[in-house]
């Protein structure tokens, strides 16, 4: 899923400081589960803006709204009737949200309220890890399923860099080494020989390199 | 005007230790200070984080949670 972080108060604060009424609208999809943009988080959100306004003497209406996702038109529709009704509306999803928004409807200003951050998934309660950079070529046969692209700090095909040391990336010792894990697990199975095979340049063009990407799937186009 | 400043105090407390405590100070006639309104809850643990904010956000200045 998408892995987002919810902005400091104090930036969402100052985004919307010439505005009274807003419309703040949640996502029901990847950033609820990553516990920053669903149902428990917009209340949390509105309930800091409107003490944080309180104090400031300038009180903040808030509607409170959760959409099923913001990555869809369908769902996008639910708000028509009511988005123009606010000062401003802030986004809790992920930066598509914001983005299908603010198209749907160009006369509202839209604001996001969390960065998004990566693909990956959650290692323990609490904890995100990046696993994939959506390069559009996926390669992790070659790696035991382990991903060079998105887990390696160079994306380097073959590995690992002579910064290396003691399972740890040079760039920072918060890095697992995903070459040194690649190259332990060929050995553990046997198959070490497997990375003696030339690798030719990835072809970036198919990941952002490339540009903006779009998927048709022809059979479900109307 | 008065001066003093007295903050509005919510203490949420659990029905089977902190609220019964404060139940027996009432049958032992201890009084409390009346800027702490008690709610009881049926365990701490039931206490959330949009309980706390919302107490905030409608004029309390402090809170605690005893359990
Ligand atoms: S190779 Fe590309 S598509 Fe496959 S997991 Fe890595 S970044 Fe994602
Ligand atoms: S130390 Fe490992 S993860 Fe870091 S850049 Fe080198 S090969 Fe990649």
């Amino acid at each position: 899923m998408i892995i987002a972080d919810r902005k400091p108060l104090e930036e969402i604060l100052e985004m919307i400081a010439d505005v009274d009424n807003i419309m703040l609208v949640g996502c029901k999809g990847c950033v609820t589960v990553c516990n920053v943009g669903g149902l428990k988080e917009v209340q949390i959100l509105s309930s800091s803006l409107k003490i944080a306004r309180k104090k400031a003497d300038r009180p903040l209406q808030i509607e409170e709204v959760l959409l099923e996702r913001q990555c869809d038109p369908e769902y996008i529709e639910q708000i028509r009737d009511t988005y123009d009704r606010y000062d401003a509306v802030l986004s809790m999803a992920c930066g598509v949200g914001p983005q299908f928004l603010s198209e749907a409807y160009p006369g509202q200003r839209f604001f996001p309220t969390v960065n998004t951050k990566f693909m990956g998934g959650a290692v323990t309660h609490g904890i995100w890890e990046e696993r994939c950079a959506g390069c559009g070529t996926c390669v992790i046969h070659h790696y035991d399923g382990l991903c060079p692209i998105a887990r390696c700090s160079k994306s380097l095909l073959h590995g690992p860099c002579g910064g290396s040391a003691d399972g740890k990336c040079e760039v920072s010792q918060e890095i697992v080494c995903i070459w040194d894990k690649i190259v332990l697990k060929k050995m553990e199975q046997g198959r070490l020989e497997d990375l003696r095979t030339f690798k030719p340049a990835k072809d970036w063009r198919s990941a952002r390199d490339g540009g903006p990407r779009t998927s048709i799937r022809e059979e479900l186009v109307q | 005007m008065s001066d003093a400043y007295e903050p509005q105090v919510l203490a949420f407390c659990c029905k089977y230790c902190a609220y019964a405590a404060g139940d027996l100070a009432g049958s032992m006639r201890l009084s409390y200070p009346a800027n702490v309104k008690v709610v009881q809850v049926p365990c701490s643990g039931r206490v959330d984080i949009l309980h706390m904010l919302k107490a905030i956000e409608d004029g309390a200045d402090a809170l605690y949670v005893a359990g």
